[in-house]
């Protein structure tokens, strides 16, 4: 399209504040009638500079701030944390420890599933299965504080293994309430699957196809839907991934629907995950963590995870200090943001602008970098390292 | 003279039909909220909330057009005169009237409600407005069609509601001999009143809240009365031209409740048409709804 149809277009802003989305974003949106002509992605609204943060505190501190880096992946950014100083350490945790984690980490794709089916629809217009998931989603939470005490940042992980262990006369009900999410998940791939209102809203819409997954290096189950199978849990075991009988759910259509299934889908194997390691826990060593050194030798060390929107990175080089000499945090939400985004809504009618943003479980929180706009020209520009050296000779 | 003051403010005029049709918007509310698991406000929640409404501050936007001001009042009082002429519990409220003042009554409440998009100058608003128009094409269609069903099948070329109430009365419910129209009349009903599947033109999730986004106040009330007594008007309506009739206020109150129940039905299990959708949907529905006029005016 030239520039001058461009400008002719009508420009619909999406954000910072809409109802569309929980946390501030901004789309500029160009419609032509009721066809989306162009998208500009405009992120950095949620930005607090966690990673300069991080320089700034030492090793055990750190867990609580990457803990509130998202409110709903608090589990795999604190695991992913404490993994990767184990890294640098060298360290290996106990056995129980890695299983404890895991469950949590399941309990926490459950709990960001759920809340992804009652978005999704919401955004369709569909209240009442959006009623229906948060209530069912209530179960998840109840397991969560029958293990740490908390509902959204639990607080489990420490460097070198966990901090409580799972109360084992309790397991029996846990089992309980995860029978009651699997006839839930049933019931809800049921209804995703069946109703015709919300097949017409989601079947070919925000299509992404294989060939552009790799390309625009799109990870989760939104590359999953598009029929790639990526999973880091399979591709590089950690914790006990490797131990458990499960399966990576991969469909081909790259559409909405697809995406939904693709979730629904792996609620039943995190259920069947979480069941095994359930089973497993009462005939472990009772150990849950070993100690950790304060101060680090110089070293560099990586981690990579699965968080319930896809690959995680962590990345920290020590100094032989106790404060990380660097912390770089690469989240799902990013990638899949800002490539995919304008990929998706090209072409497709405004009224199905929120239910493809929402297909892609964005999460801005985690996601956003810094941008500089200057207010008067409306000029923008990234902060890079020099710039960042020459505010640091000015302190 | 005082007695038909009385019929046109009080009862069953102006004053009934506002206390109704909040009532009725209340239990809607509360209805659907126990369908969704949900606890839903008490049913006196539209009475607070117009109370509330009234008494705050005006606000006009620096670049509304002027007539931001009066489209909702026209709306609101195009539509309550739209109520004056249904036939209430067997009574018209002005004396008698004819069904297509009625028809027209209601299409220039709707559409004055969209102007009041316009004229705000928002572009949710605007899109609202624009899409409220292009499902008013949609819906007006099967909504003639039914109406014109009943009309016709009581056998009266005029066409006054009031004898179409009569003829149900003594001859059975018209939904039962014209099934197909009664349904063009239903599905044209959620359309009209904005409910799922067809609140699109104030799709919470992509236009904010459509057309009113910009409104406040004093204005809002307006425009959530409208909205409230559209509902009750299409019921009333619905029970004279198709569910049976009433000619005493229990069976019409009874009625009206138990469609308020069916409508918050069909609100709560179903998702959000896309604008091209509802309108194949709607004129679908016209079609079948057409089966029944022909099977009215070859008398079979």
């Amino acid at each position: 399209m030239k520039e001058k149809d461009v400008r002719k277009c009508y420009i619909l802003p999406v954000g910072p504040q809409h109802p569309m989305y929980v946390e501030a974003e901004n789309l500029m949106v160009h419609v032509d009638g009721e066809t989306i002509v162009n998208v500009d992605v405009n992120i950095g609204y949620m930005h607090r500079g966690i990673e300069e943060l991080m320089q700034r505190r030492n090793y055990i501190q750190n867990i609580y701030l990457a803990e509130r880096i998202c409110g709903i992946c608090s589990g795999i950014h604190t695991v992913t944390y404490c993994q990767c100083i184990e890294n640098l350490i060298g360290l290996e945790i106990p056995e129980r420890a890695k299983y404890i984690r895991t469950i949590i980490l399941e309990l926490e794709r459950l709990h960001s599933h759920f809340l992804f089916f009652g978005v999704m629809a919401y955004e369709m217009g569909l209240d009442t299965v959006f009623m229906y998931t948060w209530k069912d989603r209530e179960a998840v939470l109840d397991i969560l504080e029958m293990i740490s005490g908390n509902r959204v940042n639990y607080g489990m992980s420490a460097v070198g293994g966990v901090r409580r262990d799972v109360p084992e006369n309790r397991i029996p009900e846990m089992i309980k309430k995860l029978d009651y999410l699997e006839k839930r998940g049933q019931y809800y791939a049921k209804v995703f699957y069946s109703d015709k209102l919300i097949r017409k809203r989601s079947v070919g819409l925000g299509l992404l196809p294989k060939k552009l997954v790799d390309k625009y290096s799109i990870v989760g189950p939104v590359a999953r839907a598009s029929g790639v199978k990526t999973d880091v849990r399979k591709d590089i075991p950690y914790l006990v991934y490797d131990k458990i009988d499960w399966n990576v759910i991969v469909r081909e259509e790259g559409d909405v629907l697809a995406r939904i299934m693709v979730k629904i889908y792996e609620v039943f194997e995190s259920i069947k995950i979480l069941k095994a390691c359930l089973k497993a826990l009462p005939g472990l060593e009772k150990t849950l963590k070993v100690k950790a050194p304060f101060v680090i030798e110089t070293n560099e060390a990586v981690s990579v995870t699965e968080a319930p929107r896809g690959e995680l990175f962590y990345y920290a080089v020590s100094n032989g200090t106790d404060k990380p000499e660097r912390l770089r945090i690469r989240t799902p939400s990013f990638v899949n943001i800002a490539n995919s985004l304008g990929i998706l809504l090209k072409g497709q009618q405004l009224a199905d602008l929120p239910i493809i943003v929402a297909s892609i479980d964005p999460c801005f929180s985690c996601c956003d970098r810094v941008t500089l706009i200057d207010v008067k020209s409306g000029e923008r520009k990234t902060v890079d390292e020099a710039y960042l050296k020459r505010l640091e000779e000015r302190k | 003279m005082i007695e038909s003051l009385v019929r046109v403010l009080v009862y069953p005029g102006v004053g009934f039909i506002v206390f109704f049709s909040f009532l009725y918007s209340g239990i809607f509310r509360k209805i659907s909220a126990r369908m969704q698991h949900r606890i839903g406000p008490p049913i006196w929640q539209p009475f607070f909330d117009i109370l509330k409404l009234l008494g705050k501050e005006d606000i006009k936007p620096e670049q509304a057009k002027i007539g931001y001001t009066f489209w909702p009042f026209v709306a609101m009082i195009s539509i309550i005169t739209a109520g004056l002429l249904t036939p209430i519990a067997g009574v018209v409220p002005l004396g008698n009237s004819d069904i297509v003042v009625l028809i027209y009554f209601l299409v220039f409440g709707s559409l004055c409600l969209y102007l009041s998009g316009f004229s705000s100058s928002n572009p949710f608003a605007v899109i609202g407005s624009v899409r409220g128009i292009i499902q008013m094409i949609g819906y007006e269609f099967p909504f003639v069609v039914s109406v014109a069903v009943a009309a016709l099948a009581s056998g009266r070329l005029l066409l006054f509601p009031a004898a179409v109430n009569m003829y149900q009365i003594s001859n059975g419910w018209l939904c039962l001999s014209f099934p197909f129209a009664a349904a063009a009349f239903f599905v044209s009903v959620l359309a009209k009143v904005e409910i799922p599947p067809f609140h699109i033109p104030e799709a919470h999730q992509e236009i904010v809240s459509g057309y009113y986004t910009e409104y406040t106040g004093k204005k809002l009330a307006m425009i959530l009365i409208a909205h409230m007594v559209k509902l009750f008007v299409l019921i009333a309506l619905g029970i004279a031209l198709f569910f049976g009739g009433s000619l005493d206020i229990l069976t019409f109150i009874a009625k009206g409740l138990v469609l308020v129940f069916v409508v918050s039905f069909f609100r709560v299990i179903l998702a959000r048409f896309r604008i091209d959708h509802a309108l194949k949907f709607c004129w679908v529905f016209g079609f079948v709804g057409m089966i029944d006029l022909f099977r009215v005016l070859l008398g079979f």
